[in-house]
């Protein structure tokens, strides 16, 4: 067994940290989503080729790519389109023959966002029906439907017959209310197990973000409970917020090794594995933040430290594809 | 990065399965799957004991210069989960995991010919003296006082929490050899002959009905300074060697994962509530086997411990208590049938209502709430955390 990671993907994690610490720190972490000049630029530095297979000029980039990219966003707290746009979107597009395939090299490079959407009714080439909402979905160029009819679709955005509105998002980022009024629609060559995986992958880059802004969360809460005095100590010297924080460690590393773990079992056992990953870390991540906002006192409830901020994108991310009770309840089955 | 097993490791974790199916007889799969405490009792634990002393694996997690197989933290961590899987008696550790690394690492040469060859032939059964009345968390304020009288120590004092000792013949022991300095530093490591005049053993009847735990009596008791493990003063480093070594040493995922998997046997399929209960406890588990397992590769990479495996007890504690409450509750009233006979195994086990596993799942119970006690409460696990892992 081994865990520790190759030299490439050591080079990239530092690569997008560094990215991020020139641009985030807790005075502006999850404020809003990242300009769109930032998410082209990671584009430029190949970013989100590294996470895309080669069929569409990517680098392969696997389950442990997609781990490392997501784990680092998810430190930054930055709201990006990663899992669904890049991640899911990106490789159903790979796989799904010619039909998309304009679409890989904007994603590639960051000049355009996909939406994913689950709805509608396909017929002669034509989708009606209710979407839901679908996060970064004002912003998307394009989307790809798995229809209520089965099978996968894709939708211009520009298409006539596209409905959308805008909604904005608990961490800022505006979805779209989507609904398709007999849009024009391409129908993507791609079979259920494809699509699972790269709803796996997507899932896996949940939960990657969500273990990278628990870490982010907890650093921030241990400054502040060593800085912060109360009764003329700091408030980190008395044993009820050591506990606290030590609960929180414990979470924390537990979550890591569920994202560990899902990234790192063969490819065949990986939808149970990041299923479970979800389960586990989607309630650990939300607690986590929960608790980081009540160490902060009356000022983890503002908006204006990053702590307040990081516990709306942990709501989001943690609510994403259904979220630790769909995860559940698979698992039950 | 890769999860799955090398060809070299899957090598040896078939060996290990085939042994384990060859060696691990239904008798002492049925024991181990019966007994209500926290480790296996002498019937059970001395046959699987001399089995694996003779395969040479007894001392599996010991280094090669101490006699050990010399085998890698991943061989010892697939040895424990085959055990596990297998259902393979749970061996007490005062000896092995506890004593043992003590003297391979603290002991003078006279000592580790005397005591390791006794340890692993089961001539020597181990009993650990550290708590005492007033002594439990606050360990370093023990009172046991040794006082020096020409060759020997004259050691009277007050052990608790001594688990079988009933069963051993040597106990080790921290001892107040100087009360004239700071408490930590007048502490020294005696190995005692249990035989010898002076001692006594009282038991202490848990609330399972079980007899596990004894307290300890030492009066004027003679012990050679010869017996004394490093130098005088030095038993707290000695004891924090040990209490690391007994936190650090093995991994507590692979039996969590294999009892719930036999719970679920036994007592399921689960639905609804219990199914939450079940798959709480579970995903918790399969975090754990990763959390450890990331540490004892990086340790197999060269690197030192990371603060993450301070965690690991604490979860334990709580999955393992977690799982023996689904268990009572699983079985409905028959889970809380407490006879008061013992063991539940054997040819005079007392007859189960329902079945075996839900005879015996209130005092597993009952004896699991000690997990969240011994080896350092979680409270204090919780306090080594935030200090070593989070600098507070």
């Amino acid at each position: 067994m081994n865990i520790a990671p190759g030299d490439e993907q050591v080079m990239v994690r530092d690569m997008v940290r560094r990215f991020l610490a020139d641009r985030y720190d807790a005075t502006n972490m999850a404020s809003g989503p990242m300009p769109a000049e930032d998410w082209r630029a990671l584009g430029e530095l190949g970013l989100f080729a590294f996470l895309l297979p080669e069929s569409v000029g990517g680098m392969g980039g696997g389950a442990m790519e997609v781990m490392i990219v997501a784990e680092e966003l998810g430190r930054a707290l930055a709201v990006t389109p990663l899992s669904d746009s890049v991640v899911l979107c990106g490789h159903v597009i790979a796989r799904g023959g010619a039909a998309g395939a304009h679409w890989s090299e904007p994603l590639a490079q960051g000049d355009a966002v996909l939406g994913f959407a689950r709805g509608g009714i396909a017929r002669a080439g034509a989708l009606s029906g209710a979407a839901g909402i679908v996060p970064g979905g004002m912003a998307a160029s394009a989307f790809v439907v798995a229809c209520e009819t089965g099978g996968v679709t894709l939708v211009e955005a520009d298409a006539p017959g596209v409905a959308r509105s805008p909604v904005r998002l608990v961490d800022g980022s505006i979805a779209a209310d989507l609904r398709f009024e007999g849009a024009r629609c391409v129908p993507l060559d791609i079979s259920e197990g494809d699509l699972s995986a790269a709803v796996e992958l997507a899932e896996l880059a949940i939960v990657a973000e969500l273990a990278g802004a628990m870490g982010t969360l907890l650093d921030l809460a241990i400054d502040y409970v060593r800085q912060r005095k109360q009764f003329g100590k700091p408030i980190g010297s008395f044993q009820a917020i050591q506990h606290r924080c030590a609960r929180l460690y414990t979470l924390l590393e537990q979550s890591r090794s569920m994202m560990l773990r899902a990234a790192l079992v063969r490819d065949d056992a990986r939808g149970q594995a990041v299923t479970e990953a979800k389960a586990y870390v989607c309630d650990a991540a939300l607690r986590l933040a929960e608790d980081v906002v009540q160490l902060h006192g009356g000022m983890g409830v503002t908006d204006e430290l990053a702590v307040g901020r990081g516990l709306r994108r942990v709501l989001l991310l943690s609510r994403l594809h259904g979220g630790s009770a769909a995860a559940r309840m698979a698992l039950a089955a | 990065m890769d999860l799955a097993l090398t060809d070299a490791e899957r090598t040896f974790r078939d060996e290990v399965r085939a042994f384990l199916g060859d060696s691990l007889s239904p008798e002492l799969r049925r024991g181990a799957a019966l007994t209500s405490g926290v480790f296996a009792e002498p019937d059970i634990a001395r046959a699987w004991q001399a089995i694996l002393e003779a395969k040479g694996w007894l001392v599996y997690h010991w280094p090669a210069a101490a006699g050990g197989p010399g085998w890698t933290r991943v061989q010892r961590w697939i040895f424990e989960k085959e055990c596990a899987e297998a259902g393979a008696p749970v061996l007490p550790g005062m000896g092995l995991k506890l004593v043992g690394p003590v003297l391979y690492t603290f002991g003078s040469d006279a000592q580790r010919a005397e005591y390791l060859p006794a340890l692993r032939s089961g001539e020597h059964v181990w009993a650990q003296g550290f708590s005492e009345p007033g002594s439990g968390s606050d360990l370093a304020s023990l009172r046991t006082r040794a006082v020096r009288d020409g060759d020997d120590y004259i050691v009277s004092g007050h052990k608790i929490w001594t688990t079988q000792a009933q069963f051993a013949n040597r106990l080790f022991a921290l001892v107040r050899t100087d009360p004239d300095v700071k408490p930590q530093q007048g502490i020294s490591f005696l190995l005692i002959d249990m035989t010898a005049p002076g001692v006594t053993v009282r038991p202490i009847l848990s609330a399972s009905g079980d007899h596990e735990l004894n307290e300890v009596f030492l009066d004027d008791v003679r012990v050679p300074v010869a017996n004394r493990v490093g130098a005088e003063g030095q038993g707290w480093s000695i004891a924090k060697f040990l209490l690391e070594n007994e936190r650090g040493g093995s991994s507590f995922a692979p039996q969590l994962l294999a009892d719930l998997r036999r719970l679920r046997e036994a007592a399921g399929p689960f639905v609804g509530e219990f199914a939450d209960r079940a798959l709480r406890f579970q995903l918790e588990a399969q975090a754990l086997e990763m959390t450890e397992l990331r540490t004892l590769i990086e340790i197999d990479a060269g690197a030192a411990p990371d603060p993450r495996s301070l965690t690991t007890k604490l979860i334990a504690s709580e999955i393992r208590q977690g799982i023996e409450a689904l268990a009572v509750d699983a079985f409905g009233l028959a889970g809380l049938q407490l006879p008061l006979e013992r063991p539940f195994y054997g040819a005079d086990a007392p007859p189960p209502i329902r079945s075996a596993e839900a005879q015996v799942a209130v005092a597993r119970y009952l004896n699991a709430r000690a997990w969240s006690i011994f080896g350092g409460t979680s409270e204090i696990q919780l306090s080594i955390i935030a200090k070593a892992a989070l600098g507070l």
